[in-house]
This record gives structure tokens, C-alpha cells and sequence, in this order.
């Protein structure tokens, strides 16, 4: 038997071209005769657009054409329509054209010969604003008085969901009614700024002779783009083709079809001549969608022996100016089904109210509603651990689900695939040595130190997802996954994919499924992916679906395979297709494995045609398409340790310590990776990210000297382990891992902080933890303490 | 956004208050200012163009100068609306003149002003505008003020 290469920690293939900047980007492909548009847009929070001169700008240089919104009818349309909640959804036009409604929004777009002529042109372009007032707190939008940025959404609310609805809050009020202990908490989750590698940029390129539009394009899903596209820009789907080339990351924010890249397409459909657009970083940072933005007010329920029996929240969710992609899935279904985490609560119950404010729209980020979740969940276990005086971690263990193997249904209503989670707990605990920890910990604080532990055993729901649930909770797409193999003459294998993988080392982990299933070398093995007119329809790449949805329907398509190898090797070996064996690449009579026919003979003899059996189809081509039965549910224990400089309020992070379940892994090398971003990322929310806005809803972490993304500086070696616990409904026993490190670590680290101030009377205080905010409330802790 | 500050000069209240009403003398000393255009129909308006650079944002800004709320010779209001570089600064500001109690020939202008900045130049430049500020201030007024010497010296 060779190597197996499924779970071989193999490095990259996308790595060598990627880190010797070989690797195509979209701003990286050039078309002669190319037009450069830059968009203009608003220095207001909101105002009315009281006129628009673009006369300054046509004059200038290299000029060819100014559009305004009054010109074109390009609206962007929302994915999530999240039933049962009266959700209101406003026009998102692609450029603004009464009002403007954050900081970024298009009014104009400028087309030039050159990209600054473009952006020198935009720059002129004189428009008349009557300054309306700013509201950026998601909580305060919903208040009256407060500015109103749609005349027909009252009070800025798109939408109101209760989990379960109005009986599920009654059954709610009852597990709390009967509470023996209640701990709350308001909690912040703080507007973040995915920080993708790679801004985003669009080549739209319309050939009138043909009627195709080419759109090279940042995204996360072309078919989805393609899809939408096609309705907005009117150019029928089987006449345009998306390209995603390298992606240089997304986290969620290049899911959505931006109203630039609608513009760049009906600009080249104007002019006859390719355009682009490349968006600068502090564009990028204005008019990328963010992340986050909750103000939530949390609440746990307990017996005074620490059985927990409830959670409830009310959750103010920011959706910014216009609702994208997934904008009301977010808070909702992505946010409160997770809400009983790992542990067997009663029940959950979230009021959640999803505000309009004049900021830049909200979208996935990187867990998008889960890390919310997790966070508040393992807050308020802590919380309810110091109000009961219990260890945290034994409180925790006290209420974990028990290891089940095909399913538990959670009071959210979801139902859990599988799940084994006191062995990840104890695997954590005993690698950071958490007893002694506890001693050290005492003696550090007789010498002034502050230490600090926090634990988190967090699970997940990921994979999106079966289709017919899809459905069911508004989402406008479907959850499935496809595969294409094609076999050439010679033996090499073509795998197309539907998910549309930008950074995930996707190219590498289906190679390694595909050879792994069918004994075709790596080598002769390419995975195609981010091209409309040669990959199948697929749903693209979010929500941990790559392998998870992506990976399925390969390994069904590998089944495919093997059947149709089988048929044809039985018949050049004159035997019954059931006596046929396949084993690393070799098709045999069981039992005469020395007479073997190399897959490789068989595809070409398929191609030739020569001698088929009988019904066979000639040539060497399988496809699937994959509808999951049910989501993914990976899980896992974090703890991190932190200390506390109390003088300067500083947080040192000392150790980091993961222990994760993803079912089987492809790739524990890739598996190690996403844990790794993901943990930089969701440390980087406890620590130091955050967006800024002023009160004219002026956005002041606009460039990358003030928006705090973390650095290497800031990490202690990650310290990585995993149990297995494969999923039983996905065929290889994956769950999806992309998502985990920032589910996980941002309640970790900040419990550790908070473990860390407890002897200096500190609860709470809002991310991201700052020096000066710790130091600030170190300093009114003991103020408050002395008076 | 509020800006403060203050500066000395070595004269009396009168001829302090005269230089500040002079345009030609005002734009000279006006850092990236090449002159004070009239506003036509419009009494102490004037538009000027200027050259500046922020932190990182560098290039022309135009913009609507008046001064009102003349109290002579010892307090006026000065308002600037001015765009450029895909940004917007609006600020209002009254300058005080303070007689020295002990040296007639010294005068102490005293400026409160409120500034409200849009656009790029809030989002990238916003942390470095105070320092900016109080830099060109500074400059401002000691050209006034060298001017004022070679007035006294003639």
C-alpha cells in the first residue's frame, strides 16, 4: 500500500506561484483599449443629493465619460430574506441617487484612459449635498428622534425576529422565572474591517459581436455573482462568464455582488472597451463590506448547583445603509441557533432587531453570527461560574452535551451531527497544565502579577447547508455542491469544482481526496475552480462549505468514477463488473491481482471508443452534484492565557492552546493554517480591531495606520491538537475548519483577560482590549473600591 | 473637533487688528495660499485656493473665506468652507485680540475654532489634523508677525 495521501500534511501547490508573486490577480490582467473607472463617492454619513455637476470632470484629461445614478437602473439585491420577521428591504442602488447613506456610497463613477485621470477626475466632480444627521449605534437607531435613513422603515428597523417566536419567549420566561441564579451582561460586539490581502477590483469586458460580458472579478462565488449579474446588467447567463482568478482572501466580504463591479460591466457596455477597477485600501475600508456590530443584552439562567437552563438575548444587530448578501441571515439564523453551544440548556430564546444606520453595510465576516454567539455563550458561563463560585471549566464540563455519534437536537432547533466533547476539554486542560496553572496564578497575584486563564469549548454549525433548509429560512440560493472529473486520453485528471476557493489550499485538498480515492497520481491531477464557463454551478466558497459540501460531492463523483472504471475493466478483463476489485489505481478480478488493468489504460481505451461494453458511453467524464442532509458541527476546547501589566493596562497573550475536532482531516498542514488565521483574527477582536466612527459618522479607522490589525508581535506559538470525531452524514467524515479559531478564541481571550482582573474587581469592558481600556478600568475599579 | 491656540505679537492692539485685515498680508502669510480672491456681491468673502499636505493626503483645496461679527479692535469671527481631495472642512472661529495689560506693545491673539472634516481626510488624516493645525498656525503667524517687523524697521 502507498502513502495515503487523504490526510497527508502535504505542503500547498498554490504556495510557490502565490509567495513568488507569479500569481494572477484581477488587477493583474490587462486588455488592450482598457477604460479605468474610479467611483466617486460620499464624504456624508447621509444627506440629500441636491445636484451633481459633472461638467469640471468631463473636461479633464483623458476623460470619456461621467456617469451619475440618474443614468442607469442597477439595483443590488439581498439574499437573505428571513421570513417571519417583517423584514423591510429597501433599494440598494448601485449608485445613490436622492440620498447618499454612508461614508463611500457611489454617486458617480468617472471613466478614463488611465486609472489617475480617473481618480483626478472623480475628485472634481462637484456635487451638492444637504448634510442630514449621522446614527451609527445600532441600538440608538431603533430610538425615536433618531435619524431616519429610509422613509419607509420606522425607526431604521428592517427587521424584528424572535427565535421560535412568541411561544418559545413565553417558555423562556418560564426557565427564567423559575432561575434559582440569573447573570447578565450588555455586551458589545464591536464593527470590524475584514482586512483582505487583496482590495477588491472587477475587469468587465463586452464583446458586441459575440454578446458575451467577461467580468474578472474579486468574489467568493462566481456562479452566485453570475446569477445576479445577468438580472441587473441584462445580459443573459449562458452570454456571461465570471472569472474569480486568485482571490486574495475574502472572509465573507467578497460573498456579495458590490455595486462597483455592476458598474464596471454596465460601463463596458456603454463604451464598447474593457473596464476596470481597482479600489484603493482606504476604499477599500469605506466601501468593503464590514463585520459584526451588535450591541446585545445577554442573560443566563442556572440552578445554584450549576445546571444551566436558559439563555436569552436581545441583540441590536447594525446592518449599515442597505442590506447585503446574507445581512439579516447574519444576526438570526447564523447568530442564535448555535446560542446553546456544547452544552444541554433547556432553552434559548433571542430577540433580535436588525437596525439601519448611516454606516457601511454589515456582511459575513469570518463566522459570521457564530462568534457572536460563542462569545456571549461562553461569557456568561463564566459570569454564572464566578456568581455560583465554580470553576469555570467545571461548570462547563458539568453541562456538556454527552458524546453522541448520529445526531442531537438542540432546543434551537437545529440538530447537531455528532459530537464527543469532555476528551477535547480534557486534551486542553492537560496541555496547559491547568491545575498548576491555578496555583501559579495565586502566587503570581501575592507578587502583583495579574494571570489570567480563560477556557472556551465552543461547537459550531457550518457547511451551509442543505438546500431545503435553505429555503425554509429565506436564503436565495442553494446549498448544494458539484464536481466534474474529466479524464483526458493520457491518463491526466481535470477536477472542476463549484466552490470557488481563495486562499483555503483548495487546489491542493481536493487533489489529495481525488488521488486518494481513485490512485491517479498528484501530478496528473488539476483542480479547477472560479470560472463559470468551465466549473459547474456551485454556491462558491463561505460558511466552512469547501470541503465539507465541496469535498462530498467529490467523493461522490470519485464513486462515479470507480463504478464506471469497474464496468469497463470487466469487460477488456471478461468478468462480471461485481468480481471487479480497485485498489491504487489498479482494476482486478478479486483474486488475480497480478492481471490488473492501470486505471490510465482504462480511461484512454474509454476515450478510443474502440470496444465499449454494451450501454457504456465512450470517453472518460463523471459528474455530481451533492444536496448535504445536514449541516457540519466541528467543536473543540480553547484556552489561552494572558498577563496583565496593571500599570499600563497591557495584555501580554502567553499562550494560545487549541484543541479542535474537524472530523477526518485532508490536510492536517491546511487544517493547521485556517486554525492559525482564524485565531489571528479573532484574537485580533479581543485585542485591538475595532472600527471608529466620529459623531458626523465619519469613519476615522480608515487607513491602515489606524485600523489595528494584528500582528505577528502579538502571538505566543499557537499550541495546536485535535480529537476526531467524524461527521456520519458526510461521506469522508468531514466538518469544515475555516471558521473555528475566530469562533473560539475572541471569548477565550477575553475571559482570560477577565480571569486576569478579577482580584482588581473588574467585569466587563468593552472590545477590543486595549491598553488604555483596561487601564481605564483598572483605574475606576479601584477608584469605585476605595470610595 | 475643537482647536485652540494662542500667539504673541510685539504691537499694539490697533495695528494688530489692521494686519489682520489686510488680504494681500493675510494671504501671503497663509501657508499653500497664492492670493485672496473678492467674492463678488459679497462683503468680506473671499475664495482661495490652497495647497497643503496632511499626513498623506497632499494636493489643492478650495474654499470660501468670510469674516463677520467684526468687534474692532478686538474680536472677529473667521469661517472657512473649503473641499478638496475628496474631502470637506468646515470651521468656524473667533479670534480675540488681548491687549497686553503690562507692555502696550504686545497683543495676544486668542483663537477657539470648531472644525467638522468629511471625507478622506477625516479617515486618514483625522489623528494628524490637530498637529497640522497648530503647525500652520504657528507658520501663519509668524510670517504675520516678521511682516509686522520689516513694517517697524522701514
Amino acid at each position: 500500500m502507498s502513502t495515503r495521501m487523504f490526510g497527508s500534511g502535504i505542503k500547498r501547490r498554490e504556495d510557490p506561484r502565490l509567495i513568488t508573486g507569479k500569481a494572477k490577480y484581477t488587477d493583474d490582467i490587462k486588455l488592450p483599449g482598457t477604460l479605468h473607472m474610479a467611483v466617486v463617492r460620499s464624504p456624508h454619513a447621509h444627506a440629500n443629493i441636491k445636484g451633481i455637476d459633472t461638467s469640471a470632470a468631463e473636461a479633464m484629461p483623458g476623460v470619456v465619460a461621467v456617469y451619475t445614478g440618474e443614468a442607469m437602473n442597477l439595483p443590488i439585491p439581498t439574499g437573505a430574506l428571513i421570513p417571519d420577521c417583517n423584514l423591510i428591504t429597501p433599494e440598494h442602488p448601485s449608485l445613490a441617487k436622492e440620498k447618499v447613506r454612508y461614508v463611500g456610497d457611489g454617486v458617480a463613477i468617472v471613466l478614463a484612459e488611465n486609472r489617475y485621470q480617473a481618480q483626478d477626475a472623480a475628485d472634481v466632480v462637484k456635487v451638492d449635498y444637504e448634510v442630514l444627521g449621522a446614527i451609527i449605534n445600532p441600538e440608538d437607531a431603533t430610538k425615536d428622534g433618531a435619524p431616519q435613513l429610509f422613509d419607509d422603515v420606522p425607526n431604521n428597523v428592517a427587521f424584528r425576529w424572535l427565535m421560535g417566536g412568541a411561544e418559545n419567549q413565553e417558555a423562556s420566561n418560564k426557565v427564567f422565572e423559575a432561575a434559582d441564579v440569573v447573570v447578565k451582561e450588555r455586551i458589545v460586539q464591536q464593527r470590524l474591517q475584514p482586512t483582505t490581502m487583496e482590495p477588491r477590483a472587477a475587469l468587465a469586458q463586452w464583446n458586441a459581436a459575440t454578446e458575451e460580458m467577461t467580468l474578472w472579478v474579486t468574489t467568493q462565488n462566481p456562479h452566485i455573482h453570475r446569477v445576479l449579474l445577468s438580472g441587473i446588467i441584462g445580459v443573459p447567463e449562458h452570454k456571461l462568464r465570471i472569472i474569480a482568478p486568485e482571490v486574495g482572501g475574502g472572509f465573507g466580504a467578497k460573498i456579495d455582488l458590490y455595486p462597483d463591479e455592476a458598474l464596471a460591466c454596465w460601463a463596458s457596455l456603454q463604451t464598447g472597451r474593457p473596464v476596470k477597477w481597482t479600489e484603493t485600501r482606504s476604499e477599500n475600508y469605506v466601501a468593503m463590506t464590514h463585520g459584526r456590530d451588535h450591541v446585545e443584552y445577554v442573560e443566563l439562567a442556572a440552578t445554584k448547583d450549576g445546571k444551566v437552563t436558559g439563555i436569552r438575548s436581545t441583540v441590536y444587530a447594525g446592518m449599515g445603509a442597505y442590506l447585503t448578501t446574507f445581512g439579516a441571515g447574519i444576526p438570526t439564523i447564523l447568530h442564535a441557533l448555535i446560542y446553546c453551544g456544547v452544552y444541554a440548556f433547556e432553552n434559548a430564546f433571542a430577540d433580535v432587531i436588525g437596525a439601519f444606520t448611516s454606516a457601511t453595510p454589515v456582511e459575513a465576516y469570518r463566522g459570521a453570527g457564530r462568534p457572536e454567539a460563542t462569545f456571549l455563550v461562553e461569557r456568561l458561563m463564566d459570569k454564572m461560574a464566578n456568581a455560583l463560585d465554580m470553576d469555570p471549566t467545571e461548570l462547563r464540563r458539568k453541562n456538556l452535551i454527552p458524546k453522541f455519534e448520529d445526531g442531537y437536537a438542540a432546543p434551537t432547533g437545529v440538530t447537531y451531527d455528532s459530537g464527543d466533547y469532555e476528551p477535547a476539554l480534557d486534551k486542553v486542560l492537560e496541555m496547559a497544565g491547568y491545575s498548576d496553572f491555578r496555583k501559579e496564578q495565586e502566587e503570581a497575584r501575592k507578587n502583583g502579577k495579574y494571570l489570567g486563564i480563560g477556557v472556551t469549548t465552543y461547537t459550531e454549525i457550518c457547511g451551509l447547508g442543505p438546500s431545503e433548509v435553505n429555503g425554509a429560512i429565506g436564503f436565495q440560493a442553494g446549498g448544494w455542491e458539484s464536481s466534474i472529473i474529466r479524464m483526458s486520453p493520457t491518463g491526466k485528471a481535470q477536477v472542476l469544482i463549484g466552490v470557488s476557493p481563495h486562499g483555503q489550499g483548495g487546489a491542493t485538498s481536493f487533489a489529495q481526496i481525488f488521488s486518494d480515492g481513485t490512485g491517479i497520481p498528484m501530478d496528473d491531477i488539476e483542480v479547477v475552480h472560479g470560472d463559470t464557463n468551465t466549473t459547474p454551478m456551485g454556491w462558491g466558497t463561505y460558511g466552512s462549505r469547501n470541503a465539507a459540501v465541496g469535498g462530498a460531492a467529490l467523493a461522490g463523483a470519485i464513486t462515479k468514477f470507480k463504478d464506471k472504471a469497474k464496468v469497463m475493466a470487466a469487460h477488456m478483463l471478461e468478468a462480471a463488473v461485481e468480481d471487479i476489485e480497485y485498489e491504487d489505481g489498479q482494476l482486478y478480478v478479486k483474486g488475480s491481482p497480478d492481471n490488473a488493468k492501470a486505471i490510465q489504460e482504462i480511461v484512454l481505451m474509454s476515450h478510443l471508443g474502440w470496444d465499449m461494453p454494451a450501454g457504456a458511453e465512450p470517453s472518460f467524464e463523471v459528474s455530481n452534484f451533492y444536496n448535504p442532509p445536514n449541516f457540519v458541527y466541528p467543536f473543540g476546547a480553547h484556552i489561552a492565557i494572558v498577563e496583565i501589566d496593571a500599570e499600563t493596562g497591557t495584555v501580554e497573550l502567553k499562550r494560545y492552546l487549541a484543541v479542535d475536532d474537524c472530523g477526518h482531516q485532508i490536510n492536517p498542514m491546511i487544517v493547521a493554517g485556517q486554525i492559525h488565521g482564524g485565531l489571528a483574527q479573532g484574537i485580533g477582536q479581543a485585542l485591538c480591531e475595532g472600527s471608529i466612527y466620529d459623531d458626523n459618522g465619519q469613519l476615522l479607522t480608515g487607513s491602515m495606520m489606524d485600523y489595528a490589525v494584528p500582528r505577528a508581535d502579538m502571538f505566543p506559538n499557537f499550541e495546536l491538537d485535535h480529537t476526531v470525531t467524524p461527521s456520519p452524514h458526510q461521506p469522508l467524515g468531514i466538518k469544515g475548519v475555516g471558521e473555528t479559531g475566530t469562533i473560539a478564541s475572541t471569548p477565550t481571550v477575553y475571559n482570560a483577560v477577565m480571569d486576569a482582573l478579577k482580584p482588581l474587581s473588574v467585569e466587563s469592558v468593552d472590545m477590543p482590549l486595549t491598553p488604555y481600556r483596561v487601564w481605564e478600568a483598572i483605574q475606576n475599579a479601584s477608584n469605585g473600591g476605595s470610595a | 473637533m475643537e482647536l485652540t491656540g494662542k500667539y504673541t505679537f510685539e504691537a499694539d492692539q490697533q495695528s494688530t487688528w489692521d494686519l489682520l485685515m489686510n488680504t494681500k498680508a493675510i494671504a501671503a502669510a497663509m501657508p499653500g495660499v497664492e492670493e485672496l480672491i473678492p467674492v463678488e456681491g459679497a462683503e468680506n468673502q473671499w475664495r482661495a485656493e490652497a495647497s497643503l499636505k496632511i499626513g498623506a493626503i497632499g494636493g489643492t483645496y478650495t474654499g470660501v473665506i468670510s469674516m463677520s461679527e467684526h468687534d474692532e479692535p478686538s474680536k472677529y469671527r473667521l469661517t472657512v468652507e473649503g473641499e478638496g481631495q475628496a474631502s470637506i472642512i468646515n470651521g468656524t472661529a473667533v479670534i480675540e485680540l488681548l491687549p497686553n495689560s503690562d507692555d502696550s506693545n504686545k497683543t495676544t491673539i486668542q483663537w477657539v475654532a470648531e472644525a467638522n472634516i468629511s471625507g478622506k481626510l477625516a479617515r486618514v488624516g483625522q489623528r494628524l489634523i490637530k498637529a497640522t493645525a497648530n503647525m500652520m498656525s504657528k507658520r501663519f503667524f509668524s510670517a504675520l508677525a516678521k511682516m509686522l517687523e520689516s513694517d517697524s524697521t522701514e
